[in-house]
């Protein structure tokens, strides 16, 4: 005896072809490759000498196949190979007198009444949690009437990704529970299987989908982490920096300004003034900022206290420029608290591609877009408008 | 599904015929053969089949199972459905006569 080399494959198409499987493992055997186990993705193959083979696939009642069962067709030619869930593969050489399993289609019908009841029961399962599914996303992205929003902050990434993947599996399960009800039919009307049928036809398709999920589930697996690592807050330097956000002294031009230190310390950031930095699959750089500032000595026209600016910007650098617009009517939404998104002023300016904005007393707004930078600053204090979108055109050129 | 008095299949009658006498499975193929003078060669996977199911639905029973081997018998129930089976047949072959005696339509 030589050495025996085990060699592992895909299987060529959905485990519920019982002709295409039967007809696949014969042509590897006339090549040498005798099938030894088969599992739910792969099937393993012993190199030997090639042989012409038949194979068969009984489908069993329950899950494990009788001892009987297995008695009665070694004793008449058929060795048992191996079985994945209720498919049990028998084989017998071709130039043996083995008579073959199945005399009877009609009565072959019978053996496949409990697989087509359980495929019956998934298909049902899963597509009635692949609606719940999709009423959920629905809910998540369309509530609030924001889904460009709650795409970019990529919170649903993972959700939309496992809710395809789920799509997929209601897809293969109906389709499952669908052939196997037509073959035993077909049985049951006294055709037979076939047990050459070709089963390249499913092939290449059959082992895209696999990489293609695969790699889908795998990057679901991996995005919430890298989210989450990536994903940090920190006090905001004092001196300008080099982050890509509006900061409250260049708005303000006042020498006088210091920072107002936060009542508000966690972790060691000062979440008043602080800089959070964030990634998504479809907006890779996100800034959300919060400046805090006094004048010591000025108060405000109200004398409702000490005048103590403030300033808040998110800043996206997005994936894909088309999505810039819609998530600047999102962020509109979304901060239209007081005043309606109508309110909201669409003005020119060379600067941008886009660029909306919003004054109410000392709260000033701007939601511009260029490129695939999308920039939002609330600023509420004493400057300019005018001083707000200046900034906001410098910053949107720093990428 | 269960037997209901219906027609059997030609495996159903065959192997309950062939349980007159009681036997085991892998011989019970060859008796089947036998009986049949040769006529019917069934297959392992359809007399396996037909086992399990005359079984659950009571026309045969274990007569003997020493581990390994299983051997099979008729029962009472299942001698009367044969033998109804069998006076259906015999009224199917005695109303078939007029394809004996030829031009019978003319």
């Amino acid at each position: 005896m030589g050495l025996s080399k085990t060699v592992r494959k895909l299987r060529p198409s959905d485990y519920w072809r019982i002709g295409e499987h039967e007809s696949w493992f014969s042509e590897l055997a006339a090549k040498g490759l005798h099938l030894k186990k088969m599992g739910i993705h792969f099937a393993r193959f012993e190199k030997g000498q090639p042989k012409n083979m038949r194979y068969r696939i009984e489908v069993s009642l329950k899950k494990r196949i009788a001892s009987e069962q297995i008695d009665i067709y070694e004793e008449s030619g058929w060795e048992y190979v191996t079985s994945y869930q209720s498919f049990h593969v028998f084989s017998s050489p071709s130039d043996s007198d083995a008579p073959e399993l199945h005399t009877d289609p009609a009565e072959q019908s019978f053996t496949l009444k409990e697989l087509d009841k359980k495929l019956t029961m998934n298909a049902s399962i899963a597509t009635l949690g692949m609606i719940l599914l999709i009423g959920m996303m629905f809910a998540i992205w369309f509530l609030d009437g924001t889904p460009t929003f709650v795409m970019v902050e990529g919170g649903v990434m993972q959700q939309s990704i496992l809710s395809i993947f789920l799509g997929y599996l209601a897809y293969t399960s109906l389709q499952a529970a669908i052939s196997i009800r037509t073959l035993r039919k077909d049985l049951k009307e006294g055709k037979p299987i076939n047990h050459h049928a070709p089963w390249k036809k499913h092939y290449r398709l059959h082992s895209m989908i696999a990489f293609l999920f695969t790699f889908a589930m795998g990057l679901s697996a991996i995005i919430p982490f890298y989210q989450l690592v990536k994903m940090d807050t920190k006090t905001l330097p004092e001196e300008s920096s080099h982050l890509p956000i509006v900061r409250l002294a260049d708005v303000e031009k006042n020498p006088a300004l210091v920072r107002d230190e936060s009542s508000y310390m966690s972790d060691n950031v000062d979440w008043g003034n602080r800089y959070t930095y964030q990634w998504s699959l479809l907006a890779p750089v996100q800034y959300e900022t919060d400046e805090v500032g006094v004048v010591p000595g000025k108060v405000w026209a109200d004398e409702s206290g000490e005048y103590a600016p403030s300033i808040h910007t998110r800043v996206y650098h997005l994936s894909l420029a088309g999505m810039a617009d819609n998530l600047i009517e999102d962020l509109i939404k979304r901060h239209a608290y007081d005043y309606r998104a109508e309110d909201v002023v669409t003005t020119n300016h060379p600067g941008f591609d886009l660029i909306r904005v919003h004054e109410k007393e000392e709260t000033k707004e701007v939601f511009a877009s260029k490129g695939k930078v999308v920039i939002y600053v609330r600023y509420h204090g004493y400057a300019d408008l005018h001083s707000v979108i200046e900034n906001v055109e410098e910053k949107v050129e720093y990428f | 599904m269960a037997y209901n008095g219906g027609p059997m299949t030609e495996a159903m009658y065959y192997v309950l015929l062939a349980l007159m006498r009681p036997n085991h499975g892998y011989q019970l193929m060859h008796a089947i053969t036998e009986v049949s003078n040769g006529r019917v060669n069934m297959g392992p996977g359809t007399l396996y089949g037909v086992l399990s199911r005359m079984q659950k639905d009571g026309l045969i029973s274990l007569a003997e199972n020493d581990g390994r081997r299983k051997t099979y018998q008729i029962t009472t129930q299942g001698e009367q459905a044969l033998r109804t089976e069998y006076g259906r047949l015999k009224a199917l072959i005695a109303d078939s006569r007029i394809l004996e005696e030829g031009d019978g339509f003319e």
